[in-house]
C-alpha cells in the first residue's frame, strides 16, 4: 500500500477497526456544523432503507473546522437510534472522522476517501456535501445504487433547476465536456457524485493530487479518468438544486472550473484529440428538468462588464484569441446594446482559442482562465436577452444546438491545439 | 661623435630587445588567458543554457510576459539573454586579467576597479529581469482582478503597480553598480514620496465627495447595491 503513508495513524485505526465494508458515504466538511446534522440524518436513514444488508461506513473529512463539526459528527449528530417505517438495518453504520490539513480542499478531501475505499475494498462510494441543505435519502441512494446495483463506475448528479440557474454549466461546461471527452455527462462539475471502488483505486495511483486543478475541484478529474480507462459513466437525477445563501464570486468558480477543465485536456489530451461525436450515458430518472420559475437577473451590469472588460484587456485578448476572433468580439462590444448578440459559432471558436492558448502557455495559465470572465458575462447577457421569455423546450433545444456547435467546431481545436508555436 | 652616436643607437636597440623579450611571454600569457577564457565562458554560457532550458525559464518568461518586452526591444529568449551576458561577463574578466598581466603603468588600478565591478554587473542585470518579470505579473493580475471586480480605471491601477515596481527595480540595479547612490536613493525616495503625497492630497481633497460616496457605497450599504452574479453552476 504505497499511498497508506499520507494517512493519519488514528484514521489508519478507525479503518482497521471497521474492516471490509461494501458502500462509503464521504462527507467532507468545513465548519458545517450547523447544517451537518441534517445531511447525517438523510444519509443514515438512506441507508436503512436502501442498503439493509450492506456493511456501510460514513466517513467524514475534515478540513480543519474550527466549529464544532467533528465533535458533531463523532458525537451524535443526526444520529437516530430510533427504527422509522419499520425499517432497521441489519447491520451497523460505521462513522470515521479525519482531519486532512490545516486549509480545506476537496482533492484532499477525496484523495482521503478514495485511500479509505481502496483500504476498506468498498464497491461503491458517494460523496454529498453538507452544505446543500435538501439533501434527501433518496439523493445518497441515487449516487449509490447505480454503482452498487448497474455496475456504473461513475455516477453524476442531475438536478432539477430554474431555467436562469446553472448557465455557467449549461452554456459551457456541460458542451465543451461533451464535444472533447465525448460523454454526455450534464453535471461534471458537482458537490454531490458515486463512484465505484474499482475508480477509486485507479484514481490512488494518480501522482496528481498535489495539482491545484485537483486539489480545488477532484470530480471532473475522477469523471474524465473514468471515460479514460473506459470504464461506465452514468448519471442520475437527485432532485432540486438550491442556490447556497451567500453570494457568488464568478471569477474564483470560472477559476476553478474551467482552468481545471483546461487542465484535464491538457493531461488526457493523447486520448481525446482521436475522438470524435458523443454518446449518450446511462441515465436514471428524466435527462434534464427546466423549471419556468426564477426571475432572470439583472442585466444591465452585465453588459457593461463584457463591454469594458473587452476594451481593457484587449492587449491581453490579442495574445489568446485569434486575429479575426478578436475583431469580431471587439464589434459585437460596440454594438446596440438592446440588439446585442453573442452567436453560438463565435463563442465556441473563442472557448478553443482559450483552451488552445492555455495549452501552449501563451501568458499565465491562471490569467488567461481569468481573461474569459468578461468574454463569459457577454455570452451571458446574449442568452438572457435571447430568452427572457423563452420556454423551456426551446431552451434545451437552444443548448442542444450548442453542444452540437461545440462537436462541429472540434477539427478546429483540435488544429489550434496540435499547431507548432 | 660617431662613437657616442651609434652607442646610443646600440644602447636604444638593446632596451627594445629587452622590452621585447619581457614583453613577448606577458603577451603570450594574456592570449593564453584570454584563450582560456573564452572556453571557459563558452562552456560556462552551455551549462547555464541547458540549466535554464531544464528549469523552463522562458516558460516562465512568456507567462509574465517579460518575453513580450524583450521581442520589442529585439533582444533573444530570455534563456539566450541570461547565458549571453554570463558569457560576456566571464570572457571580460578573463581579458580584464590578462591585461593586467601585461604589467601596463596606470592600468592595473583602473582593471582591478572594473573588475571589482563585474559581479556587481550581472547582479544588476538579475535585478531588472526579476523586476520587469514581477512588474509584468503584478500589474496584469491587478489589471485581471479590477476588470473582472468591474472597478474605474483599472489601467490606471494596473500601470501605477508597474511603474512602482519598475521604479524599484531600476533604483536598486544603479545603487547595485554604486552609479551615484546617493542621487538614486534621494531621487526614488523623492519621486515615490510625491507620488503618494499626490495621491493622497488628489483623493483626500480632490475627491473629497468621491471618497465620501466611495466609503458610504462600500461600507453601509453594501449589501444593497452589491451585484449579484447569476447562479453559475
Amino acid at each position: 500500500m504505497a499511498e497508506e503513508s499520507f494517512l493519519a495513524d488514528d484514521f489508519l485505526r478507525q479503518l482497521m477497526s471497521v474492516g471490509e465494508v461494501d458502500l462509503i458515504v464521504g462527507v467532507p466538511t468545513y465548519n458545517n456544523a450547523s447544517t451537518l446534522g441534517q445531511t447525517l440524518l438523510s444519509v443514515e436513514e438512506s441507508l436503512r432503507q436502501n442498503f439493509v444488508r450492506e456493511r456501510t461506513v460514513i466517513l467524514n473529512v475534515d478540513g480543519a473546522s474550527a466549529d464544532e463539526t467533528r465533535q458533531l459528527f463523532l458525537h451524535g449528530g443526526g444520529r437516530s437510534d430510533t427504527v422509522r417505517n419499520g425499517l432497521t438495518s441489519l447491520r451497523t453504520t460505521h462513522r470515521i472522522s479525519c482531519e486532512y490539513g490545516k486549509a480545506p480542499s476537496q482533492g484532499l478531501a477525496l484523495h482521503n476517501i478514495v485511500a479509505a475505499a481502496d483500504l476498506l475494498r468498498a464497491k461503491a462510494c458517494a460523496v454529498v456535501s453538507p452544505a446543500t441543505t435538501n439533501l434527501t435519502p433518496s439523493w445518497v441512494a441515487n449516487l449509490l445504487r447505480p454503482v452498487y446495483r448497474e455496475g456504473l463506475d461513475f455516477v453524476a448528479p442531475l438536478y432539477a433547476r430554474s431555467r436562469f440557474q446553472g448557465l455557467l454549466a449549461r452554456d459551457l461546461l456541460y458542451p465543451v465536456s461533451r464535444a472533447i471527452f465525448g460523454q454526455r455527462i450534464r453535471e461534471i462539475y458537482c458537490e454531490e457524485w458515486g463512484f465505484s471502488g474499482r475508480l477509486a483505486s485507479q484514481c490512488l495511483e494518480k501522482d496528481v493530487w498535489r495539482e491545484e486543478a485537483v486539489r480545488a475541484r477532484p470530480e471532473a478529474w475522477m469523471a474524465v479518468t473514468a471515460i479514460g480507462a473506459g470504464l461506465k459513466c452514468g448519471q442520475s437525477f437527485l432532485g432540486p438544486k438550491i442556490a447556497p445563501p451567500t453570494g457568488t464570486d464568478i471569477v474564483e468558480i470560472i477559476r476553478q472550473t474551467v482552468g481545471n477543465f483546461f487542465w484535464c485536456m491538457e493531461t488526457n489530451q493523447a486520448q481525446w484529440l482521436s475522438w470524435s461525436d458523443s454518446q449518450p450515458v446511462a441515465t436514471f430518472g428524466p435527462d434534464h428538468e427546466l423549471s419556468l420559475d426564477g426571475i432572470p437577473p439583472s442585466q444591465e451590469k452585465i453588459f457593461e462588464l463584457f463591454r469594458s472588460g473587452v476594451g481593457e484587456l484587449e492587449p491581453i485578448l490579442a495574445s489568446i484569441l485569434a486575429q479575426d476572433t478578436h475583431a469580431q468580439i471587439k464589434a459585437i462590444a460596440l454594438s446596440d446594446r438592446s440588439k446585442f448578440h453573442f452567436p453560438l459559432e463565435l463563442w465556441v471558436k473563442t472557448v478553443y482559442e482559450f483552451a488552445a492558448s492555455y495549452h501552449h502557455t501563451v501568458l499565465n495559465r491562471d490569467h488567461l482562465v481569468q481573461a474569459l470572465v468578461p468574454l463569459y458575462r457577454g455570452r451571458l447577457f446574449s442568452f438572457l436577452l435571447e430568452h427572457a421569455d423563452s420556454a423551456t423546450e426551446v431552451m434545451e433545444t437552444q443548448s442542444e444546438a450548442l453542444c452540437q456547435e461545440f462537436e462541429r467546431q472540434k477539427p478546429y481545436l483540435v488544429e489550434r491545439w496540435t499547431a507548432k508555436r | 661623435m660617431k662613437e657616442v652616436i651609434i652607442q646610443g643607437l646600440s644602447q636604444a636597440y638593446s632596451n627594445l630587445v629587452h622590452m621585447f623579450a619581457e614583453f613577448l611571454p606577458r603577451l603570450l600569457v594574456m592570449l593564453v588567458i584570454v584563450i582560456v577564457g573564452l572556453l571557459v565562458a563558452y562552456v560556462l554560457k552551455m551549462i547555464l543554457r541547458a540549466v535554464l532550458h531544464v528549469t523552463r525559464l522562458d516558460r516562465l518568461s512568456e507567462e509574465a510576459g517579460a518575453s513580450r518586452f524583450l521581442r520589442m526591444a529585439a533582444l533573444p529568449s530570455m534563456t539566450e539573454l541570461l547565458s549571453r551576458s554570463l558569457f560576456w561577463v566571464t570572457w571580460l574578466g578573463f581579458i580584464l586579467i590578462g591585461i593586467s598581466v601585461l604589467g601596463v603603468a596606470g592600468l592595473q588600478e583602473q582593471i582591478s576597479r572594473l573588475f571589482l565591478l563585474l559581479p556587481a554587473i550581472f547582479i544588476a542585470i538579475l535585478i531588472l529581469f526579476v523586476g520587469l518579470v514581477t512588474a509584468n505579473f503584478l500589474s496584469r493580475a491587478a489589471l485581471l482582478a479590477a476588470v473582472n471586480a468591474g472597478y474605474t480605471s483599472p489601467k490606471l491601477l494596473s500601470w501605477s503597480i508597474r511603474f512602482v515596481i519598475w521604479a524599484l527595480a531600476v533604483s536598486m540595479a544603479l545603487e547595485q553598480v554604486g552609479v551615484a547612490r546617493q542621487t538614486v536613493l534621494a531621487a526614488f525616495s523623492i519621486v515615490f514620496g510625491a507620488v503618494m503625497l499626490g495621491l493622497a492630497i488628489a483623493f483626500g481633497l480632490g475627491g473629497r465627495e468621491l471618497a465620501r460616496e466611495f466609503l458610504e457605497r462600500n461600507l453601509r450599504d453594501k449589501k444593497k447595491e452589491k451585484y449579484e452574479e447569476p447562479q453559475p453552476l
